[in-house]
Order: C-alpha cells, then sequence, then structure tokens
C-alpha cells in the first residue's frame, strides 16, 4: 500500500514536473525577447525623436504602441498560462482515472 | 523572472483547486491550435520582413506608389489574421469562469475572447497602415522606419508564441 502510494506520488511529481520544465522554458525564452526588445524600442523612439526623424505625431503613435505591446506582452504570458495549465490538468486527471482503471 | 511574479499573482494553486472542484474530467481553458493560421502567419512575416529590406534606409514619398500594393497586401493579410485567430471559440466552461472570478478578486483582467495573438495581429496592421499614411506624407526617415519595424518584430513574436505553444 505504501510503496503503491509512494509510486503515484513519484509518478504525479514526474508528470507535473515534465510539463513544467518544457514550458517554463518556453515563457522564460518569449520573456527574455520582449523585454530586451521593448527596452530597445524605447531607446529607437527616443533617438529618434532627439535626431528629428520620429515627429510629434509619430512619437505619440510609438508611445501608444509600447503601451499597447506591454499590456499584450503580459495578456501572452497569461495566455500561456492556460495552456499549462491545461496539460497539467488533463495529464493528472487522464493519470488518476488510470490509476483507478477508468478510461477517459 | 517575469513568469515566476505572474505565477504569483495569479496564484496558480488556487487556479487547480477551482479546477478541481469544476471540472469533472477533462479541461479546455485555451483555444484550439489552428495549422492554417500559424501558416499564413509565417506566410506574412516573411513578406513584412522581406519588405523591410527592401525600403531599409529610408523611403521618400515621391517613390511611395511603388509600394502602395505591399502595403495594401500587408495591411489586408494581418486584418484577415486578426479575424481567423477572433472567429475560434471561446472556451467557456465553469472552471474558466470560476479562474476569471479569482482573477478579478486578485485585481488581474479576465481571460477574454480577445486572444493575444488577435490583438496582436490587429496592432500590425494599424502599424501597416500607419506607415503606409507617413509614407504617402512625407516618406519614412531611417529611425522612423526602425520604430516601425521593432514594433511589427514584438507584436509578431507575441502572436507566433501565443499560436504556437496551442499545439498541445
Amino acid at each position: 500500500m505504501a510503496d503503491d502510494v509512494t509510486t503515484i506520488i513519484t509518478d504525479i511529481k514526474n508528470i507535473a514536473s515534465d510539463i513544467l520544465e518544457k514550458d517554463v522554458s518556453v515563457v522564460r525564452g518569449f520573456s527574455e525577447r520582449q523585454v530586451e526588445a521593448i527596452a530597445k524600442q524605447t531607446f529607437l523612439i527616443q533617438k529618434g525623436v532627439e535626431s528629428g526623424d520620429i515627429d510629434e505625431d509619430l512619437r505619440e503613435f510609438f508611445l501608444d504602441g509600447l503601451e499597447a505591446m506591454a499590456l499584450n506582452f503580459v495578456n501572452t504570458l497569461k495566455g500561456i498560462l492556460m495552456v499549462t495549465l491545461e496539460k497539467l490538468w488533463n495529464a493528472l486527471v487522464s493519470f488518476l482515472y488510470k490509476a483507478v482503471g477508468i478510461v477517459i | 523572472m517575469h513568469f515566476k511574479l505572474l505565477c504569483q499573482k495569479i496564484l496558480p494553486l488556487q487556479i487547480l483547486l477551482v479546477l478541481l472542484a469544476f471540472s469533472s474530467c477533462e479541461a479546455t481553458l485555451a483555444p484550439a491550435y489552428d495549422q492554417a493560421i500559424v501558416g499564413k502567419v509565417t506566410e506574412s512575416s516573411d513578406l513584412a520582413m522581406r519588405f523591410f529590406a527592401e525600403v531599409d534606409g529610408g523611403t521618400t514619398n515621391e517613390s511611395f506608389a511603388m509600394r502602395e500594393p505591399i502595403y495594401n497586401t500587408l495591411i489586408g493579410a494581418f486584418e484577415s489574421l486578426k479575424l481567423q485567430a477572433k472567429a475560434r471559440p471561446v472556451p467557456n466552461n465553469t472552471a474558466l469562469e470560476k479562474i476569471n472570478e479569482l482573477l478579478k478578486s486578485k485585481g488581474s483582467g479576465a481571460i477574454s475572447g480577445e486572444y493575444p495573438s488577435a490583438f496582436a495581429f490587429e496592432q500590425i496592421a494599424l502599424t501597416f497602415k500607419k506607415m503606409k499614411e507617413t509614407d504617402r506624407e512625407q516618406g519614412i526617415k531611417p529611425l522612423a522606419l526602425q520604430a516601425f519595424k521593432g514594433q511589427i518584430e514584438i507584436f509578431l513574436d507575441q502572436a507566433i508564441t501565443y499560436e504556437s505553444f496551442l499545439k498541445r
């Protein structure tokens, strides 16, 4: 009994770890790319305004763009998190159902 | 780092508990993966990057007429992608409703029908529209061109990452 419980716990941990490790590495890569790109974009707008390449009208447009991209960066992370939760949930439910002998 | 912060903010443990309480077996919390959307984004982003390579260094409005058809193609392509991305049914179940209530109670926005990729496609189309208007009126100076390109690349990354991630 104790051995069976230990095996189930280990299997659940392995299922969760496999999904989380893979997904977190995707999220980390995406976050790093986005933060760096948004920082570069901010610097570029600043340089463009100073040099006169970006006029008042374009400056407003790019500032609105920065706000929209920051907002959507967070929303993309939320969307990815929902997919991860879904995968995690379905994998665990499938394993637990199989463990008690029910086929989904 | 950001993922950890996000995880802390929306309390995934509570979300899993909500799932446990309100789901009977398999849950659907995100839209279906659509190969047609991913294929079209790849094709359209390739066209966009080739266009940026052609106008590298800036443009003058005298030669705008030569570029106008490409602007129209790109605006049309990304507006069509926005519609395709939005057209997918929004997962709607008790678990998702409860998660949204939980997010709201934590001061965070709900997961809605506004998919991040659809928003990104809309922003890309708007950016090309603004770029076309600027090009027609006065031409585009080098740093402004780089800023247009940077904005489009950031939204493309968001859309491609999200759409690819839906393949589970």
